[in-house]
């Protein structure tokens, strides 16, 4: 089926911050049958980078201070700089150190590292092991949530593969830098992906997210140093390393550059995980990465990373990149890129009951606002699905948000209060129609 | 000096500080729940929320940035922060709900959640009246509530253990008892169980919350969730006084406060004193409060044709006025009490003096391997140290034996003890001699031998001095009542909201429960008296600076010195 990427919109007029993203060649996900055998990974030059690292000599300061010169933010949600990041950890001493991948992938509509180890691990464990050696790091934690069973599984055959070729192990290449892989499992709680409260989860404690100050780097799991990092994150350096840090920062978007994986799911033709640069305009993801809105309906909503990332007017998006700056001028933010795609037959309040179910569900209850606020929402928006809300709970309801948002340990409260104050304000005439009319007319009121 | 500006106010500080702990000692009120001095800091009510900022530094002179008036420019942080959790730092502007609209909002709108599933049943509620929930609420909270949903449902009424009581509803998930057993009594007997909203403490699966220190999460329970299964709804919180005193089950003489209701002890709760205690209290302590309030003897007797038959206060003093005159030295034996305050045993040991007897020795009372290097001791007295202290050493059996077995002891006299009922002597022992006892309950084995029964106030009943294993000399206080000892002069008893605001004629002025009793510093002097010996002083507090003129190991004890939290003595080496 040949479709445009005019239709529906005036995307073509707008400029894209990818590049020439038709020409894009994939490299977190090449297409490449049977990557994720450690053979054909061989074949492909892979582990290359690390025994570049390794045999080459490189200081691990220079294995850093390239990352942080390709510009590699973190793919997890906060966009955060990843080599000035492993620049905080602190000087070696004679204590461990720790390494945590965080493979917890819990926000809705976010479902990319999945693919990643699912048909990539090596480049995965190989960003791992460059990562532990840049931070001189002996043991890294990959936590994978339950819920990936088999991903779990696949992981650790794969694993026990590259240990039985001394890539992972002691004495990897025959140098005396050695590392440990874990992989832990996580029991199915969304906190887990938050980073201290993952630790807190290895520990084998309750996921209650940790106050920072200290953060990780100072008083990380067991009060070590500790660095997280995403898996896509973790799986950008290898290619960061063997094909230059320039490369990377000239991928994409100036501020946020770099391959990315988005995973767009709902109402499109061809909905799943795409590598393309970061900057994709997103009216190209939907119209001609992912072939065209489901039946030829009409956009109506896009939420651009997540689902706490505030949702998009089909109006707002002429224009809109894939980028941190363009999102955050739209009025959303890039988050995990995990794009929900919603159809003009979308119910936007039942829409916006579900997402108010998840977080409420996920709470982990530590702190009061999030605890007790989580709840509420989500008992506001199931009343007003149901036709028994009134015109007031709107306004309780952005007032609650206020009393959430920023008063608590860690973002959950935020995550929770954004999709609510967001929704209701760019898509309040739905609202407005499920609510009860007002039993006295306003005319009424005003001239009483 | 590092300075802080809280609420427009410069000051100086030292050192490293919270800044909740900054001003609670300062006395300006931060609402919190979570937070305890003792304990980790999770920040997880959120309430102490202040707005915080630091002067705006120019980056390239690293001089601080001035408005138009010269006034240095602040830089607040974008969000509210926790004042539990944050460090005090030169330099820095805080604001609190009394200069902040917007921190008083967010502790309104902290309160509003923290309310919304709380059952608000504080009228059936054990903490209502000292809760820090419900004083916060009124304080802090909105008028209402917008929540109009049904509030979450958890398990009311659970026993987590022999003695604390779980109602999950009343929660606000503080974590103070779970970090209590984690942290301080370290027996890691309690967790959160649940997710979010339906979150409560709980033991895991299999165990019971059995920990011997286990009812200090109901002192530091911020809400009525844990509550004693022995106390609760026995009394309402302003039915009852609280007198801060001392525990007397052990040697540690571990700070409390005594709750009486109709002159009964019906609770006892920690009471702060970093020298002894800090801010727990074991739970032996608090257990057994009825041996204060049951079995109490009520009146003197005298011994009349074989029987012991009520006498009055004068009768019963001349009779044992009448076996001590004439009876010397050997003729003679003083049992003093390491139950009993330091004032008492030195009027015995004058007593003693005077009648050329040898010193007076008590009873030990030793469980050996009860110790718990805390808050609980081997020995089971309240006074031992002090005892010693004064040269009155602990009573060797066999030589107390073969005293008595010689023929040459006429007069056993013993203050607040049992020495028959705690082994050191046998019933048979007694038979030829005569006894004079000051006992302070029915159940007193020894009170079958005596001749003259002398019922004496208890720990809860008197104002003395003990010294605890540590050698710390604290004061205690009248908690309760007894008939004889008029209430307004002590002047020292804990008053209740009832003693505070109700006429004499109210129903609550009973003289139920009053036992018929007497402090032995009101008692010994009687006696005294009648073997012509001046021991009259105007109250215990001239008897302790006797005691402190007297012997160099009570240098400085004075009742000013004392006060609540008591002081520590020089070492005396004596062996305890």
């Amino acid at each position: 089926m040949e479709v445009t990427s005019s239709s529906g919109t005036s995307s073509g007029k707008a400029t894209s911050n990818a590049g020439n993203w038709k020409e894009y060649e994939r490299v977190l996900l090449p297409p490449v049958k049977d990557l994720h055998k450690l053979d054909v990974y061989e074949d492909k030059g892979g582990y290359a980078a690390l025994r570049e690292v390794l045999t080459g000599k490189w200081e691990p300061a220079t294995v850093a201070d390239t990352v942080k010169a390709s510009g590699l933010r973190g793919r997890g949600g906060a966009s955060f700089n990843t080599g000035l990041k492993w620049t905080f950890m602190p000087p070696v001493d004679d204590g461990p150190r720790y390494l945590c991948c965080n493979g917890d992938e819990s926000e809705p509509g976010t479902f990319k590292d999945r693919q990643l180890m699912e048909y990539n691990p090596h480049l995965v464990f190989e960003g791992i092991l460059i990562a532990c050696y840049a931070m001189s790091i002996t043991t890294c934690y990959l936590y994978i949530r339950g819920e990936y069973a088999d991903w779990i599984t696949h992981m650790e055959r794969e694993l026990e593969k590259a240990y039985a070729r001394g890539y992972v192990g002691k004495n990897i290449f025959g140098t005396d830098f050695s590392t440990d892989i874990v992989i832990h499992k996580g029991a199915g709680a969304y906190i887990c992906g938050e980073e201290t409260s993952l630790m807190e989860s290895l520990e084998g404690k309750r996921a209650y997210p940790r106050i920072k100050p200290p953060f990780p780097a100072q008083f990380g799991c067991w009060g070590r140093p500790t660095t997280i990092n995403n898996v896509e994150t973790l799986a950008c350096v290898p290619l960061i390393i063997s094909r230059g840090a320039d490369w990377f920062a000239g991928l994409g978007a100036k501020t946020l550059p770099g391959p990315v994986l988005y995973g767009i799911s709902g109402h499109v033709n061809r909905p799943g995980v795409y590598e393309y640069p970061t900057g994709m305009l997103i009216s190209d993801l939907i119209y001609d990465v992912c072939r065209g809105m489901r039946n030829d309906k009409k956009l109506k909503a896009v939420v651009p990373g997540g689902s706490s990332t505030p949702p998009l007017r089909a109006d707002m998006i002429d224009g809109i990149c894939m980028d941190a700056d363009s999102l955050r001028e739209a009025g959303s933010m890039m988050g995990t890129a995990g794009m929900l795609v919603m159809d003009e037959d979308t119910d936007m309040v039942k829409w916006l009951r579900r997402v108010s179910h998840f977080y409420h569900h996920e709470s982990c209850g530590q702190c009061t606002p999030c605890r007790e606020g989580t709840g509420w929402l989500e008992r506001l928006v199931a009343k007003i699905d149901e036709g028994e809300g009134n015109l007031r709970d709107l306004d309780l309801l952005i007032d609650l948000c206020s009393e959430m948002e920023g008063r608590t340990v860690c973002a959950l409260a935020d995550a929770a209060a954004w999709p609510v104050r967001y929704t209701l304000d760019r898509f309040r005439d739905e609202f407005e129609a499920k609510c009860r009319p007002s039993s006295v007319p306003v005319t009424q009121l005003v001239t009483a | 000096m590092p300075k802080v500006t809280i609420d427009n106010e410069v000051l100086e500080f030292d050192g490293q500080h919270k800044l909740l702990q900054l001003c609670l000692d300062r006395g300006q009120e931060l609402p919190h729940f979570c937070y305890h001095p003792a304990m980790s800091v999770p920040a997880n009510c959120r309430q102490c929320l202040v707005k915080v900022g630091m002067p705006k530094v120019d980056r390239a002179t690293r001089e601080p940035v001035l408005d138009e008036d010269g006034n240095p420019v602040i830089q607040y942080f974008p969000k509210l922060q926790t004042s539990c959790s944050l460090d005090v730092t030169d330099g820095m502007v805080v604001h609190t709900h009394r200069t902040d609209e917007l921190v008083s909002r967010a502790q309104r709108d902290n309160l509003e959640l923290l309310l919304i599933n709380h059952p608000l049943d504080c009228p059936i509620c054990d903490q209502a009246g000292h809760c820090p929930l419900q004083n916060q609420a009124y304080k802090y909270g909105p008028e209402g509530s917008r929540f109009e949903f049904r509030k979450v449902k958890k398990p009311k009424a659970v026993p987590l253990g022999p003695r604390v009581m779980l109602d999950g509803e009343r929660c606000i998930n503080c974590t103070r008892c779970v970090r209590f057993t984690d942290e301080i009594s370290k027996s890691h007997q309690l967790t959160i169980i649940g997710r979010g909203v339906r979150n409560y403490p709980m033991t895991p699966p299999g165990m019971e919350f059995d920990d011997p220190y286990s009812m200090n999460v109901i002192d530091i329970c911020p809400v009525g969730a844990l509550t004693s299964i022995d106390f609760r709804f026995k009394a309402r919180a302003w039915e009852v006084s609280k007198t801060p005193s001392i525990t007397a089950t052990n040697a540690k003489g571990s700070n409390c406060f005594y709750w009486v209701k109709d002159n009964r002890i019906v609770n006892v709760t920690a009471r702060e004193n970093a020298d002894v205690n800090g801010f727990w209290l074991p739970d032996e302590d608090r257990l057994n409060t009825d041996r204060f309030n049951d079995n109490r003897p009520d009146g003197p007797k005298v011994r009349m044709g074989g029987q012991l038959v009520d006498a009055s206060w004068d009768e019963a003093y001349d009779a044992a006025g009448a076996l001590l005159r004439g009876v010397t030295g050997k003729d003679v034996l003083f049992i003093g009490s390491a139950h009993a305050s330091v004032e008492d045993n030195y009027l015995l040991t004058r007593l003693a003096a005077h009648l050329n007897a040898d010193a007076p020795v008590y009873v030990p009372h030793v469980v050996a391997g009860a110790d718990d290097d805390w808050l609980v001791t081997d020995d089971k007295t309240p006074n031992a140290a002090g005892c010693e202290r004064l040269g009155i050493h602990p009573a060797d059996p066999a030589v107390l034996k073969s005293r008595l077995a010689s023929g040459d002891v006429k007069v056993v006299y013993v203050m607040d003890d049992d020495p028959v009922g705690a082994g050191v002597l046998a019933a048979n022992d007694l038979d030829d001699v005569a006894v004079i006892l000051h006992h302070s309950h029915t159940t007193n084995t020894t009170l079958a031998s005596a001749d003259v029964a002398l019922p004496s106030a208890m720990i809860v009943e008197t104002i003395g001095t003990f010294v605890n294993t540590d050698g710390h000399a604290q004061r205690v206080r009248p908690a309760k009542a007894i008939k004889g000892v008029n209430r307004s002069l002590m002047m020292e008893m804990g008053k209740s909201r009832l003693d505070e605001h109700a006429t004499p004629f109210d129903r609550w002025s009973v003289e139920d429960n009053k036992v018929s009793c007497q402090p032995g510093w009101e008692a010994l002097p009687a006696i005294a008296g009648r073997v012509s010996l001046d021991l009259k002083f105007k109250g215990p507090k001239q008897v302790m600076a006797q005691v402190a003129a007297d012997h160099s190991a009570f240098e400085g004890a004075t009742y000013e010195a004392m006060g609540l939290s008591g002081v520590r003595l020089v070492e005396s080496g004596a062996v305890v």
